[in-house]
């Protein structure tokens, strides 16, 4: 019987169901009580229980066995009826109240983790008031007509002895009338056993009437039955009791009511002797005996095969009666109902056995009978009774079920009644451990009622924790309705409770979700109790909230700026989640010896500048040697290491803030954290030095430095790169530590970088970084000059081959002078040094060509030290507040996209300094246009050796239209001419955009006299023509020459044009914007290397009749190609083949007929043109003439005809070969086809031995990057 | 008709969860969602009431709520599939077809290069693919 694993419901059972006696005071025993600060009832009440009464009972069986435990309900007689609905429900709402504010304390401390509760064992986390509840719960369907439990087992009758007439009392007090109504309607025996009991109080006088009339009543109501109660023997009423046993039972009584206070140790021991004795002598036997009576009765009439089967057929017969008299069916003399209260009486005298065959007889009965309220009630006896008995599990819990749904079938009037039953059976399956199917039966429990339900789910939570296999989801699943019922109820602290716990199992896990809805309910519950401290706790969770939608992120922010604002608190939070920081989007850029002239120019990879400045800045062995041997002085060894940066120049930060809403966020004062530290001290320092520097040891004084603050507003989802500066003001040692930002006014974020967080990062690879981030202390040194440089009127956007004068604006704000002044240009193609002496000079005329050639100004040419550094003047010295201005001279040179560095290097003048130079780094970048796209080709002129045609080609591909001005051959070895007007070409002499312009130039080397090189190509007359041997012309010809360089040899003959041309700027009264576009190497060469005339008199007059004719005849011979050739000359004086003219033609011909044309290109060699067999002339001299011809020579052969007779002749039967020496084969030695065979071969192609017009290329790498690529993106689609 | 689908990876993380509702329910049906992964948890751990197969996959109704039915279905990664239907007449057979292409576009969305594993599944394919999956189902064994 004792186990332990049963206690609970047992406990509760043996609590619960106990026979009840109904108590009848008279008002005036009520008022002696009260004196106590207790009802007579409650006074008696501590004594009703008994836990060795000692008591033997008989029951049906012979066998007498001793009941130990006991314990009686005393109740008034007009409690004894079902209580009101309404106020059950009120007193349970209290009963959860009071408990969430007893719980009030606990409710802000941390949430012990899951872990913990999961181990610990049951009562430590499962509230305890669930008991309570439970029990008021049961309570409230008690004094059920259907159960015959707590039908009262004995009245007891209580008169005072103050009380006028008190056996008339004793009889008034048992008037039917007042009595309960399961006594006056029926459902029970009203013959119940009287006790009389007579209360005397001890303060009204000496006990001598109440003796009296005790006597009295002995004789009216007999000996038995009459009692005599004295209390309030005390006079001053001193609080005698330790312990009260009062107290367990009043827990809400204030302690200064001091109960029972008149009440001495007689009257307790009085008072317990007497319940003694009433349960003991009166209401055990009293019971026993019913119970035998009954049994008999039942017995006769139920028990026996004859009485079953007699039973059967009355009740077959009574099922036609209409079901609605059931209600009123069982009076307390049916068979049924004394079946029932016999097993409620064994029940309760623990005669299980009995109880258990009497319920069974019953269960069928009121099966047959419909009586479905009663079936329940039976079959939830019988539950208890198997339970009681510690048999038949199954059994108990199918009697439960049954139960259960029974109750639940008939609707409203059992669903309190059904809610009991589902508590029992909780609690039998608790004490089974089968607590999964526990928590199903709560979460059966849970009605429509919406704090029952709360209550219930709760519980039927913490039956999941217990549940083995533990059952987390289910465990904060439920808490989480609960929770929300409770809130539902304005249990707000029930509701935090219950959500706290729920987040136990939510912490940790993606569930996001869920997690939030969980802290922001949680938050705003605490809101709501004014709890803003904790309630931020929670919000400051779900701020970073971007899983969510829209709608949600704003209520969430809504109420997280509302909180915030209550809150009236600042709090600082480390990596605060909104907004979130881009720590690989960290970029330090300190400017030690090298300073930025611009944001775009610290971007630049520090690889470009090096190498620009490589020739400029002191070798790297060199400055070891130089400054850090200067620095060893100054700092520190172990410094040497760190980052330097400049006190009073800028450190400047970029980091990158993503929005991860989709709300936008402002954000205001971001800032760095910085700390500063001053120098350590030197070691060979004295200690007093040391002392001081302790003192001002890591300081984060702004005093030190100066921050930036800057508000942005982020956009939803938007990532915005902050740029902030800290100003280091004196020399020591600046620590980078972090970024802060207030999210609002009472929020600040912050960010620490560690430094291992951006090692690692360096270490994957980011080389850019490398530089600036490695470290993020700095090492300040004492201020130093900058150098601020600006090129002024530098364009962003500008059509190619404009030429503009610009200058450079180089300034100095410290005190002390720079010097030195080195510059390097990335691009000198699209910039050019000016001359720095001629700042102030008129553009573009000066330009022009002077008349006066004797005083050209010597600018700087840059063409003869080509990519070298420019060294400013000697004396340049840059003061504070001088600013030195360099003209330059800036010709976009191709199309797209330029960037243009610039890197000035200057020595500090001051030698103590850290440093000794510095380099300005200025980034510009510009869009060029394209405007004019000039082609030329060269062709020989048919008619002259050493003349060519050249043919240009412009097109006009920009937006504006543009004004031709002159073209001219660079240098002075060429003569260039118009062979036609220009006007003809462009009447208007504008080239609009798109147009296109084709015209003929004939050129040819210029002979030393006279240079004619250039071509006005303007409209009208002859204007200023530009002198392209002066600078900045020649300059960027100089560096287009060699930006156009081919692979072709140098010495081959070239020509180098420059069209110049103008547009209209578009303002007034301006300049032209003067446009320059070469095109170099412009080859004459052509194809053939070898070129020859053959040139003599046209016309010659002589007299035949002395002798024949001798006409010499020069040849000149050029070879154009860049291999020494061999040539030989034939002549034929029979010339082979066929002839050209007819027959009869003899002699001389009519001169125009047949006009001697000598210089058909023989297209492979000279190919002899035959005439008669008698030939009219012939060739004398020596008949093969060999020349030998360098490359790029001319020379001239003399060859000699002799004609007989007077006429016009053909003079071509005469070949010429050639060969060129030192290459096998001559056509592959073309330029085009050298070049075609150059490009493929550099392209990887292989040139096939047998068909050499093919090439080759080995494409297997392609195809491995193919398939590659292949796969991966096949995959991906 | 199917009112939510979800994925949940080896570690109880949701994976991918999609509801097919017009009503703001995301919550709940991430309760019910996270609710069932104890009863597939129970169901792995008690191999016993999981039916004859050993091998077999489909979990089987893991619990009915009051207005949906939540089927289960774990994969040999012990990836889990949770299926919320307001279906009421549901066959197995219907049940296990669903999960099975469910499966095969699950694999598919894997399978890509670019997903990382344990990671929430992004792809707008395979979300195209579901719901092509979950309109095409009907559980009406009526109609």
């Amino acid at each position: 019987m004792a186990d332990p694993a049963y206690s609970a419901l047992r406990k509760m059972l043996l609590d619960e169901i106990t026979p009840v006696v109904m108590v009848l005071p008279t008002p005036l025993v009520e008022e002696r009580c009260q004196k106590n600060g207790l009802s007579f009832v409650q006074m008696l009440t501590p004594f009703c229980v008994f836990n060795n009464i000692d008591v033997p009972v008989r029951t049906a069986s012979d066998q007498p066995y001793r009941l130990q435990k006991f314990k009686l309900r005393m109740v008034y007689a007009s409690d004894v009826r079902q209580p009101n609905v309404e106020v059950t429900k009120e007193r349970l709402k209290q009963v959860i109240t009071d408990a969430g504010n007893i719980e009030d304390s606990d409710l802000y401390l941390e949430p012990s983790s899951i872990e913990t509760i999961s181990t610990s064992s049951q009562p430590d986390f499962v509230p305890t008031w669930f008991q309570f509840f439970n029990k008021e719960f049961v309570r409230s369907v008690s004094f059920s007509d259907h159960e015959a439990f707590d039908h009262p087992v004995a009245c007891l009758l209580v008169v005072s002895s103050n009380d006028k007439d008190p056996i008339n009392k004793f009889v008034d007090l048992f008037n039917m009338n007042q009595l309960p109504p399961l006594l006056n309607e029926g459902a029970m025996d009203p013959k119940i056993p009287k006790v009389f009991v007579l209360l005397h109080d001890n303060q009204d006088g000496s006990s001598e009437r109440a003796s009296k009339i005790l006597a009295e009543m002995r004789n009216t109501f007999g000996a038995n039955d009459c009692r005599l109660l004295c209390i309030n023997s005390l006079q001053d009423g001193a609080p005698a009791h330790e312990p009260n046993p009062w107290e367990f039972y009043m827990p809400n009584a204030s302690p200064d009511q001091n109960l029972g206070r008149l009440l001495n140790k007689e009257d307790v021991d009085e008072l317990r002797d007497f319940v003694r004795d009433v349960s003991s002598k009166d209401i055990i036997p009293n019971m026993e005996q019913r119970i035998r009576v009954l049994n008999q009765q039942v017995s006769a009439t139920r028990k026996g095969f004859r009485n079953q089967i007699k039973n059967l057929w009355w009740r077959k017969g009574k099922e036609d009666a209409p079901e609605n008299q059931t209600v009123n069916m069982y009076t307390f003399s049916s068979i049924e109902s004394q079946i029932r209260v016999l097993g409620d009486y064994a029940f309760m005298l623990r005669d299980y056995e009995l109880a258990l065959s009497n319920y069974r007889l019953l269960s069928t009965d009121y099966k047959l009978d419909k009586a479905w309220k009663r079936y329940a009630g039976v079959q939830e006896m019988m539950g208890l009774t198997y339970f009681m008995l510690n048999q038949s599990k199954k059994d108990a819990e199918y009697c439960m079920e049954n139960a259960f749904t029974t109750y639940l079938r008939i609707g409203t009037s059992g669903k309190g009644n059904a809610t009991r039953c589902g508590l029992w059976w909780v609690e039998m399956l608790k004490a089974t451990g089968q607590y999964k199917e526990a928590a199903g039966v709560y979460f059966r429990i849970s009605g429509e009622e919406p704090l029952h339900s709360a209550v219930m789910l709760e519980q039927a939570s913490y039956c999941y924790l217990l549940a083995k296999p533990i059952m987390l989801r289910k465990y904060g699943f439920h808490l989480i309705l609960s929770g929300d019922l409770y809130n539902k109820c304005d249990q707000i602290k029930h509701a935090i409770r219950a959500y706290r716990n729920a987040l136990s199992v939510f912490k940790g896990t993606t569930w996001s979700h869920i997690r939030d809805h969980v802290h922001f309910h949680i938050g705003q519950w605490y809101a709501s109790l004014g709890r803003f401290d904790v309630a931020m706790k929670h919000m400051l969770e779900i701020v970073a909230c971007s899983h969510q939608s829209q709608p949600m992120q704003e209520l969430f922010m809504k109420n997280f700026f509302q909180i915030l604002q209550k809150t009236g608190k600042t709090y600082k939070i480390p990596r605060l989640q909104l907004p979130i920081v881009n720590i690989s989007s960290l970029n330090i850029v300190s400017e030690d010896h090298r300073t930025y002239g611009s944001p775009a120019a610290v971007s630049v990879k520090e690889s470009i500048w090096q190498h620009l400045e490589e020739e400029m800045v002191p070798s790297l062995t060199n400055a070891k040697t130089t400054w850090l041997d200067l620095q060893s002085k100054l700092l520190p060894n172990k410094l040497k290491q760190s980052n330097v940066c400049v006190a009073g120049e800028a450190l400047k930060v970029e980091i990158a803030f993503k929005n991860p809403l989709q709300l936008s966020i402002p954000i205001s004062s971001v800032t760095l954290m910085c700390e500063y530290s001053p120098n350590e001290p030197q070691p060979d320092a004295s200690s007093s030095a040391n002392q001081t520097v302790e003192d001002g040891k890591t300081n984060s004084d702004t005093s030190f430095f100066t921050l930036s603050e800057v508000d942005i507003t982020l956009e939803g989802g938007e990532t915005t790169l902050a740029e902030l500066s800290v100003v280091p003001r004196i020399e020591g040692r600046l620590k980078v530590t972090g970024v802060s930002w207030k999210l609002s006014d009472s929020m600040i974020g912050y960010y620490n970088f560690e430094p291992d967080l951006i090692k690692k990062r360096i270490s994957k690879g980011r080389r850019k970084a490398k530089q600036t981030t490695n470290k993020l202390e700095f090492l300040v040194i004492k201020s130093l000059p900058r150098l601020e440089g600006i090129i002024n009127n530098l364009p962003t956007t500008v059509y190619a081959g404009n030429l503009q004068r610009l200058s450079l604006q180089l300034k100095n704000s410290s005190d002390i002078p720079v010097k030195n002044l080195k510059m390097k240009i990335s691009h000198p193609r699209f910039l050019n040094i000016g001359n720095p002496e001629t700042v102030n000079v008129d553009f573009p005329a000066c330009l022009e060509k002077q008349k006066t050639s004797s005083n050209k100004d010597k600018d700087i040419d840059t063409t003869k030290k080509s990519e070298s550094v420019f060294h400013f003047p000697e004396d340049t010295v840059i003061h504070k507040e001088n600013t030195f201005v360099l003209p330059l001279w800036f010709r976009a040179a191709t199309p797209g996209n330029v960037s243009l560095y610039l890197t000035v290097y200057y020595e500090v003048e001051d030698k103590s300094t850290a440093m000794r130079y510095r380099t300005l780094r200025t980034h510009h970048i510009l869009e060029v246009l394209p405007s004019l796209d000039v082609s030329f080709n060269i062709s020989p002129c048919p008619s002259k050796l050493q003349e060519y045609i050249v043919r240009m080609d412009v097109i006009n591909k920009g937006l504006k239209s543009l004004k031709l001005r002159q073209l001219s051959s660079v240098g002075s070895e060429w003569q260039i001419s118009l062979i036609e007007s220009i006007q003809d070409l462009i009447p208007s002499g504008n080239l609009v955009p798109g147009q296109a312009l084709s015209a003929f130039l004939k050129l040819k080397i210029a002979n030393k006299t006279e240079t004619e090189t250039d071509v006005w190509l303007g409209h009208g007359g002859g204007g200023a023509v530009f002198d392209t041997r002066r600078a900045p012309l020649v300059n960027f010809h100089h560096y287009e020459q060699l930006s156009q360089k081919t692979s072709r040899q140098e010495h081959e003959s070239t020509v180098d044009f420059m069209l110049i041309s103008e547009m209209e700027s578009e303002t007034e009264n301006q300049p032209p914007q003067i446009f320059s576009h070469h095109a170099c190497h412009c080859s004459v060469s052509t194809k053939r290397p070898i070129w020859w005339l053959l040139d003599g008199p046209k016309i010659i007059h002589y007299n035949f009749t002395n002798s024949l004719c001798e006409t010499k005849l020069k040849m000149t011979i050029h070879n154009s190609s860049s291999f020494p050739s061999s040539i030989t000359i034939n002549t034929f004086d029979s010339p082979p083949g066929t002839s050209i003219s007819s027959g009869n033609k003899v002699g001389w011909h009519d001169m125009s007929s047949t006009p001697s044309e000598p210089r058909v290109p023989p297209p492979e060699s000279a190919k002899a043109v035959v005439l008669e067999s008698v030939p009219p002339f012939i060739w004398t001299g020596s008949s093969t003439t060999h020349v030998k011809l360098g490359p790029n020579s001319t020379t001239e052969v003399w060859l000699l005809v002799t004609t007989f007779a007077p006429g016009t002749y053909d003079l071509s039967n005469y070949s010429l070969h050639w060969s060129l020496v030192g290459c096998g084969d001559v056509r592959e030695k073309e330029g085009w086809y050298l070049e075609f065979d150059n490009f493929m071969k550099k392209s990887g192609f292989r040139r096939r031995e047998v068909d050499r017009g093919c090439y080759v290329k080995n494409l297997r790498s392609f195809y491995i990057i193919l398939e590659l690529k292949g796969d991966v993106v096949g995959s991906d689609t | 008709m199917i009112v939510c689908i979800a994925v949940v990876g080896h570690q109880n993380n949701p994976l991918y969860i999609q509801s097919f509702t017009e009503a703001d329910d995301a919550l709940k049906l991430h309760h019910i969602v996270h609710c069932s992964l104890d009863v597939v948890d129970e169901r792995v751990n008690n191999p016993k009431k999981s039916g004859p197969m050993i091998n077999e996959t489909f979990l089987g109704l893991l619990y009915p709520t009051e207005n949906y039915k939540v089927y289960g279905y774990l994969t040999n990664t012990k990836v889990k599939f949770i299926l919320v239907t307001t279906d009421l007449d549901v066959r197995d057979a219907d049940v296990r077809n669903f999960f099975r292409r469910f499966h095969s576009a699950y694999l598919d969305a894997v399978s890509n290069p670019f997903h990382v594993p344990g990671k929430k599944i992004t792809s707008k394919t395979f979300a195209e693919r579901v719901s092509n999956i979950v309109k095409s189902v009907s559980f009406n064994t009526a109609g």
